[in-house]
């Protein structure tokens, strides 16, 4: 099937959970196949990460209306960032940065997701989200400052 | 470039969506401004520990199976009703029962259309593209002899740039059809193929939902090549494949 691992990454990485995952994988693919009438050619794997992306919030609705809530912090989005941890970060271990990505809210994991496992284009990530360009860029900016933040706040508490 | 602006467009920058003009004066404005360059490395450590974390997860094998089997079942479900009967314009009918006659009599194009189309998104969709998977003439060709009871065309035209990749059996309207499978780049053809109730048909194109098809009905055969390739392409390839 195409686009199978990809789209099962999203929805792990979206449900956070193997076995919600599994079902949702399952619903979406059915969905797809029932409503392919609504695709009207173009890009195929854009059009099924969105049905995997709505199968996932309506299933996140249902089960985990926390995962939902955006945290507007923007004391987080700061102009820099200290020096020294810029180099830790580059020896973060595989687990490290999965459980700091994990932590993130869904709306910063999935722009994550897509761009850097899927290398989605940001039309592409406009047209699968749903977002404008320009808040695809703003998001993956507060994304990735905020996964920054996540990797570098246990080293320091260490020292 | 002002740091405002710097900070605006870092990650457009770094996912090399910005435009030539603003990337030059960005990173220009990185190599005066030690703030905004600090903060470039800071986003460059972040998407190499991203990188290097290997943190795409794979789909398990038995959910490919399970869903490969749901979406089989379901496609074998949506296949048996073969029409609708539409009770309210059923009396309507009843007293045009001649025209209907004719109707069916004829070959409805439209409906075998759709058909067509389905299978091929559905053999891209549900993972069957292939029953034998072969760039091999010889393997693919005395699969299909085994279980239709005509020839369909397979060749393989790798050296004109349409690789023979496989084939497989598709039903249409009850009766087996070939389905012959072609790549070009990355796109696929599939070549339908069965036993027509006409002996021929003249050569026809057209477009639905997004693919290109060609139909023509010759020697009693009906032909069906269904892509998404683009339209001047695809009948290169049926000159090719069909002589036409």
């Amino acid at each position: 099937m195409p686009h199978f691992d990809a789209a099962y990454n999203l929805a792990r990485w979206l449900t956070r959970s193997p076995g919600d995952a599994d079902d949702v994988v399952q619903e979406a693919y059915l969905r797809a196949f029932t409503f392919f009438d609504g695709f009207r050619g173009g890009d195929a794997k854009a059009w099924l990460f969105s049905i995997i992306r709505n199968t996932c919030y309506s299933w996140l609705r249902k089960n985990r209306v926390q995962d939902l809530m955006t945290e507007f912090d923007e004391t987080m989005h700061g102009d820099t960032a200290p020096s020294p941890e810029a180099l830790q970060l580059r020896r973060a271990d595989a687990e490290t940065v999965r459980d700091a990505l994990a932590k993130l809210p869904a709306e910063f994991r999935e722009v994550l997701v897509l761009r850097e496992m899927e290398d989605l284009s940001y039309k592409e990530i406009a047209d699968v989200t749903g977002i404008a360009i320009g808040t695809v860029m703003s998001r993956l900016s507060r994304a990735r400052k905020r996964l920054h933040d996540h990797l570098v706040v246990p080293e320091e508490s260490r020292t | 470039m002002t740091c405002k602006e710097t900070q605006t467009f870092m990650d457009g920058y770094l996912d090399r969506e910005l435009d030539l003009v603003r990337s030059i004066e960005l990173e220009r404005h990185l190599h005066d401004c030690p703030v905004c360059a600090e903060l470039h490395r800071s986003r460059m450590a972040v998407r190499s520990a991203m990188g290097a974390g290997a943190l795409r997860y794979e789909a398990p094998a038995a959910l490919r199976q399970a869903v490969r089997t749901k979406l089989m079942e379901s496609v074998r479900s949506e296949r048996k009703p073969p029409f609708r009967v539409n009770w309210a314009a059923f009396g309507a009918f009843a007293a045009a029962a001649a025209v209907v006659v004719v109707l069916f009599l004829r070959p409805d194009l439209n409906r075998v259309q759709r058909e067509v189309v389905d299978s091929h998104v559905r053999s891209l969709m549900a993972g069957h593209l292939m029953d034998v998977p072969s760039t091999d003439q010889h393997t693919v060709k005395p699969w299909f002899a085994g279980k239709l009871d005509f020839s369909p065309p397979v060749q393989d035209f790798s050296p004109q740039g349409f690789p023979l990749v496989g084939g497989r059996i598709d039903y249409f309207g009850g009766h087996p059809a070939a389905a012959v499978v072609y790549q070009r780049h990355q796109h696929v053809i599939n070549v339908f193929a069965w036993r027509s109730t006409e002996s021929s048909r003249l050569k026809r194109s057209g477009r639905d939902h997004g693919y290109n098809f060609v139909d023509m009905v010759r020697d009693g055969t009906e032909y069906w090549v269904v892509s998404d390739l683009n339209a001047d392409e695809l009948d290169q390839f049926v000159r090719l494949v069909l002589g036409a």
